[in-house]
């Protein structure tokens, strides 16, 4: 199921894509994100504890709706194993002024999740495939577009 | 002040609090532009950026613990992860050899 590679599977599960939520607020929210990668296995609470002091800090919004929550760098060490969850807010939440309808939160002490962040990157280049990210009811979907590409040497 | 010519900066640093979230992003297609140009694109937690770097881009938020700990390296900071003027100012720099300074 989905287009992902193994390697890539392990990092981002259909279990861990959760679509067509409901937040009250940005803590809200964040709060959701922590107890998914809790569930999903890859992190403690303390973790989870963390991805709301960093979004203290530095707001995590990212442009095109999507913000990308995680735990500060002292919090690394409460993360179990890399994994990104997906959780989608259909209605919007208030981010500080901005609308997010998508949180991909992450948890991760290498690089196992880069080639999903940097396809992620390319999906918000393109406000088509951004919209469906944002939009679909299809968690394959949400695989598919977030599946790492071949090096492409465009423009 | 820190200051570099954009003709010889071979290698740009993007520097987040923990480096696994929005400095990736940056990171990600900042180096797509700047391929052509051949400059790599690193991205990294600011606590870890060795003193040696010539260009730094971050989060405004983090400029200063940056500066404290690349004190001889141009800080670039900007305020939006997508679309901030300040990345096309340092790929204009690299693309005609104009002046970054911190």
């Amino acid at each position: 199921m989905g287009s992902l590679s193994p390697d890539t599977q392990q990092v981002l599960g259909a279990d861990a894509v959760r679509l067509g939520l409901a937040a009250t607020d940005r803590l809200d929210a964040l709060r959701q994100c922590g107890a998914v990668l809790v569930e999903v296995g890859a992190a403690t609470e303390a973790y989870a504890e963390a991805i709301l002091e960093r979004e203290e800090s530095v707001s995590t919004y990212m442009g095109e709706g999507v913000a990308i929550p995680h735990g500060t760098d002292a919090s690394r060490e409460h993360i179990k194993r890399a994994a990104l969850a997906v959780l989608q807010f259909p209605d919007g939440v208030d981010w500080g002024g901005h609308q997010v309808q998508l949180c991909i939160a992450i948890a991760s002490r290498s690089d196992e999740h880069i080639s999903l962040l940097q396809s992620l990157a390319m999906v918000l280049t393109d406000k088509q495939r951004a919209a469906r990210l944002r939009e679909t009811n299809d968690i394959d979907e949400v695989l598919t577009l977030l599946a790492p590409q071949a090096e492409e040497d465009d423009d | 002040m820190p200051s570099v010519n954009g003709a010889d900066v071979r290698k740009v640093v993007i520097a987040c609090d923990a480096g696994m979230g929005s400095s990736v992003m940056v990171a990600s297609t900042l180096s797509k532009k700047l391929k052509k140009y051949d400059v790599a694109v690193v991205h990294m937690p600011v606590n870890e950026i060795p003193a040696d770097t010539p260009v730094v881009l971050c989060h405004a938020g983090l400029a200063d613990r940056a500066r404290s700990i690349a004190p001889g390296a141009v800080i670039v900071p900007f305020q939006m992860f997508m679309g901030d003027p300040a990345f096309a100012k340092v790929e204009n720099a690299i693309k005609g050899g104009g002046v970054l300074e911190s």
